[in-house]
C-alpha cells in the first residue's frame, strides 16, 4: 500500500471532524509509519503490554475488548480505517485492555517519540488528536448507555447506526449497505448477550423488514424503522469542527 | 474445543424462531449454559416491554430434542388483576 494511502482515511476523517489545516496535513503525511499486516483475532497490543507506538488502521476492522476472570469478553468499541484506537497509549503507557484485529488488517505504526515531537512542534496537531480522544470517550459513554439501557434489538441497531455514520465520513458506505464484519459471537461480546440471542435478534430484524445482516454486510431495509429502533442521535460523534 | 452442533429454537408469546443452522459447543453442558443465558436475556427484554410473559428455548442436536428451558413471568398482584401485554 502506498504511503499516502495508509494515511488517506485518517486525513479524510480529520478534515471532516476537526478542520485541520493543510500545513498540519503535510506534517501528518511526513510522520514515519511502519506498516504491518494482521490476521483476524490477532492481538495488536494486549492488556498489560507497554506500548511504544500507536497504530493507525489503514485497512480492516479492529476492536478494543477486555476479558474477565471467567473468560467472558466484553467488546468495548469497533474501529475502522482512519482511526488510531490506541492513541491514549501515548500518555497511558501500560495497556488496560486489548486491541484485536477483527478482519485482515493493514496497520501503520507510528512511534510515540515521533508523535510527541510533532505535538511539541505543532500544538494545533496535539489539539486535534486530543479532540479525537475526547470523541473516543464520548463514544464510550454512548456504548455504556446502549448496553445498559436498550433492548437487544435496539442495542444492535444502535451499534449499526453508529458504525454506518462513521463509515460514511471515510466514504465507505454503498447506498443502504455497509461492512459490519462481526460474527454472531463477536456481536454477542459487543452487546452483552449470547451468540444465540444475537442470532434471534438478527432474524427478527430481517423478518420485520428493518435491517439485514449477512456475511459481514449490513443492509438497511427500512430507513425510518431502523432509525426509530436505533434511537440514534449522531451528536455525540461530533463529526464537524463546530460541534 | 468445539465439536458438536446444537440448534436453539426459541419461542415467546409472539414469535417462534427456528434455528436451522445451529452453533457449535464443546458439549451438552456448554449448550445448556448458552440456552439458560439466552432465555434469561430474552425474558428480560420481553418481560420488561410487556410483549410476552413466557419464553421457551428448545435445544436439539441434528436429530433429537435435548433440553427445554422454560421461563415464565408470574406476577401476583392482589390489588390489580394480572393483565397481559401492558406495554
Amino acid at each position: 500500500m502506498p504511503s499516502d494511502a495508509i494515511r488517506a482515511a485518517l486525513l479524510k476523517r480529520l478534515r471532516a471532524n476537526s478542520g485541520i489545516t493543510e500545513d498540519d496535513v503535510s506534517e501528518i503525511l511526513a510522520l514515519p509509519i511502519i506498516v504491518r499486516q494482521y490476521v483476524p483475532e490477532q492481538t495488536v497490543v494486549g492488556d498489560g503490554d507497554r506500548a511504544t507506538e500507536c497504530c493507525l488502521i489503514a485497512e480492516g476492522f479492529a476492536v478494543r475488548s477486555k476479558t474477565i476472570a471467567d473468560g467472558k469478553r466484553q467488546i468495548l468499541s469497533i474501529h475502522i480505517p482512519g482511526e488510531i484506537p490506541d492513541l491514549m497509549s501515548l500518555f497511558l503507557h501500560v495497556m488496560d485492555h486489548d486491541l484485536v484485529a477483527l478482519t485482515p488488517c493493514t496497520l501503520g505504526f507510528i512511534a510515540h517519540e515521533a508523535l510527541q515531537r510533532l505535538h511539541h512542534r505543532r500544538p494545533k496537531v496535539a489539539e486535534i488528536f486530543w479532540r479525537d480522544t475526547l470523541i473516543d470517550a464520548a463514544m464510550f459513554r454512548e456504548w455504556i448507555v446502549n448496553v445498559g439501557q436498550r433492548s437487544a434489538p435496539a442495542r444492535l441497531a444502535h451499534v449499526m447506526a453508529e458504525l454506518r455514520e462513521r463509515l460514511r465520513v471515510i466514504g465507505r458506505i454503498d447506498g443502504n449497505t455497509f461492512d459490519m464484519p462481526l460474527t454472531q459471537e463477536q456481536l454477542g461480546d459487543a452487546l452483552g448477550i449470547t451468540a444465540v440471542h444475537v442470532n434471534r435478534v438478527v432474524k427478527q430484524l430481517r423478518e420485520d423488514g428493518i435491517v439485514e445482516l449477512q456475511r459481514g454486510r449490513a443492509i438497511v431495509l427500512n430507513e425510518a424503522k431502523f432509525w426509530e429502533l436505533a434511537d440514534f442521535d449522531n451528536r455525540y460523534l461530533h463529526q464537524s469542527p463546530t460541534t | 474445543m468445539r465439536h458438536a452442533r446444537f440448534h436453539f429454537d426459541i419461542r415467546d408469546d409472539d414469535r417462534f424462531t427456528r434455528d436451522d443452522e445451529g452453533k457449535e459447543f464443546a458439549d451438552v453442558k456448554a449448550a445448556r449454559k448458552e440456552a439458560v443465558e439466552t432465555g434469561a436475556s430474552i425474558a428480560r427484554d420481553v418481560f420488561m416491554s410487556g410483549s410476552a410473559d413466557h419464553v421457551v428455548v428448545d435445544v436439539r442436536d441434528d436429530h433429537d430434542p435435548l433440553i427445554k428451558i422454560s421461563i415464565t413471568l408470574n406476577v401476583e398482584d392482589p390489588v390489580r388483576p394480572a393483565s397481559k401485554k401492558t406495554a
